[in-house]
């Protein structure tokens, strides 16, 4: 009985899985097929033959270049957040202070804006530094995004780690910033990680402002470069599939490699009050 | 503090500045302030400009826009679909992924992860594909399942075009819903459920009284935290669909993104943004006095 429980777990299990990763197999596929293929009626489902022709077409595009843009975008902003992130994250998980709980609510409330609120004042404050069309000014752009979740998900990792380490160090005589640096930071490594990698996957992904900031084309990211196949009556298929296949594969990579980080991360973050 | 004289406003800091926790803060509070408060605070002031000087004309112009009430209208089918579809998935896929079963990392990891790993665009790019109404998959499943017996146009018919952003929303992101269930289903106490085996309970009685009453606060964060990024979420519609066909799939941020880029209305598109932030501003009111009161209880 209970073995048949088991086994049906695993039918259901595996019938759900084919169903979510179906739209990913199925662009991964689309993207391997000819022309004659893509437009075949009725729709076959197994390429007749496989072509990497949309894949060289897109790398002959310049692909590489936005794909270093979105690498650069993303990376720096994974840093910054982490930078901006960890002092404060550790005062909300250790330290008392006043105004610690508005502040706290802070972070709450920064999930309520529309990103689109954002768009034009930041296009204005951009224009005024000089940081349109600049890698500098998208990452700046996503840090109101990307920091509080930050903090939200470091103070947590923080409040994990035992308070006699750094009552230790301090007593050892370091000062507070450098019982922090050296004795509590890098426990908190995997918290670091989750933080980096939610700040990567929102830049490498992200939309609006990539089209908004970066108007000349060899500046643009993946995401902007993807939305030129698609038209409003006709849209490249094969091509805008070969890209977005390399398109999904850093955040895929990432997400293998720190998956269990990252939820551990994300979750006890977001929910623990 | 009182009165401030310059001796005193320089103790004041002089006493902040000692205090670890206030140089600690100072990067989150300059994020705050200038990458937050002062961008929502040039929207808010654009959006009483008009040539005339500052007024409330393009609130008023947004009333009187009968457009504006059928996209809110749009964005309120969007949001309670996409929400009660992805508590009732998440929540489902939470409980089955929490058994334990060998190779469940695989299943988390397919389940869970890769919607949620593949880039907006590409998504939304993958689901149009899939609902073309010649060559598209989703029509020809439906045909050898029997489900439909015409190939329909997915995205151009205003109904089905609704319900198919609806469904690739919601593929995008159960998920995140699902991996704040899991997170919480294993903050609950296993001898709870010993306890109740031994009482012979059966396991919708499990479910019932003991999972779900201690479950039921992070069900309720996660239900607003997904109620707020819904009606935020832009880049899938603005792909899929741009907003059509007729305005149909228009919600409120991808009507203010086209305002301002398409149209070039920015005191209109600010005026909407501005409306948009009070909407979600009310659920997070509440949500927040509710929270207090739960902790004082």
């Amino acid at each position: 009985m209970r073995k048949i429980k088991i086994w049906i777990l695993y039918l259901v299990l595996s019938i759900i899985a084919l169903i979510v990763a179906f739209p990913f197999i199925w662009l991964v596929i689309t993207s391997l097929k000819t022309y004659p293929d893509i437009y075949h009626f009725p729709i076959i489902y197994w390429p007749s033959e496989v072509t990497w022709e949309h894949y060289g077409y897109v790398i002959r595009l310049d692909f590489l270049r936005y794909f270093l843009n979105s690498l650069v975008i993303g990376i720096g902003t994974a840093v910054l957040t982490i930078v901006i992130a960890a002092l404060p994250s550790y005062a909300f998980g250790r330290l008392s202070f006043r105004g610690k709980r508005p502040l706290l609510l802070s972070i709450l409330v920064c999930q309520m804006f529309p990103q689109v609120t954002f768009v034009i004042p930041f296009f204005v404050i951009f224009r005024r530094l000089g940081l349109i069309n600049t890698h500098l000014g998208m990452m700046i752009s996503y840090l109101p995004f990307t920091t509080p979740i930050g903090i939200w998900i470091l103070r947590n990792f923080f409040q994990g780690i035992p308070g006699e380490l750094e009552e230790a160090a301090m007593i050892d005589g370091c000062t507070p910033i450098q019982a922090f640096v050296r004795v509590i930071f890098p426990l908190a490594i995997p918290g670091i990680a989750a933080v980096a990698i939610y700040a990567f996957i929102f830049a490498w992904g992200e939309l609006m402002f990539a089209l908004s900031y970066l108007p000349s084309q060899e500046m643009q990211t993946i995401p902007a470069f993807l939305t030129l196949f698609v038209g409003q009556y006709q849209t490249r298929w094969g091509p805008l599939f070969a890209g977005s296949v390399i398109a999904s594969l850093p955040p895929l990579i990432a997400f293998i490699f720190f998956q269990r980080q990252f939820i551990s991360g994300l979750t006890g973050g977001a929910i623990k009050q | 503090m009182w009165p401030l004289s310059e001796s005193n406003v320089a103790s004041y800091f002089k006493s902040l500045t000692q205090k670890p926790a206030f140089l600690f803060i100072i990067p989150y509070f300059l994020v705050l302030l200038l990458l937050i408060a002062y961008p929502l605070y040039t929207n808010f002031y654009q959006s009483f400009q008009t040539e005339s000087g500052l007024s409330l004309e393009n609130y008023k112009n947004l009333f009187k826009n009968p457009l504006f009430f059928k996209i809110l209208g749009n964005t309120g089918i969007w949001v309670a679909a996409s929400v009660g579809l992805q508590f009732v998935i998440g929540l489902g896929l939470a409980l089955l992924l929490n058994q334990p079963l060998k190779g469940r990392a695989i299943f988390r990891g397919i389940i869970l992860v890769l919607p949620w790993a593949t880039p907006d665009i590409v998504a939304a790019v993958a689901w149009k594909w899939m609902y073309n109404d010649m060559y598209g998959v989703f029509n020809d499943i439906l045909v050898r399942l029997g489900l439909i017996n015409t190939y329909l146009p997915w995205l151009g018919q205003p109904n089905l075009a609704k319900l198919a952003v609806i469904i690739a929303n919601v593929w995008k992101g159960f998920p995140i819903s699902a991996m704040l269930y899991l997170a919480a289903l294993q903050t609950v106490p296993k001898d709870l459920y010993e306890a109740g085996s031994i009482d012979g309970v059966s396991t919708w009685q499990k479910f019932r009284f003991i999972t779900l009453p201690l479950i039921s606060p992070f069900i309720l964060t996660t239900v607003m935290l997904t109620v707020m990024w819904t009606i935020n979420y832009f880049p899938l519609i603005f792909t899929m669909t741009g907003g059509g066909p007729a305005n149909a799939t228009d919600t409120l941020v991808t009507f203010a993104y086209r305002k301002a880029f398409r149209f070039m209305d920015f005191s209109g598109s600010a005026a909407l943004s501005t409306f948009t932030f009070l909407v979600i501003l009310v659920f997070a009111v509440v949500y927040t006095r509710y929270l207090l009161r739960e902790e004082e209880k």
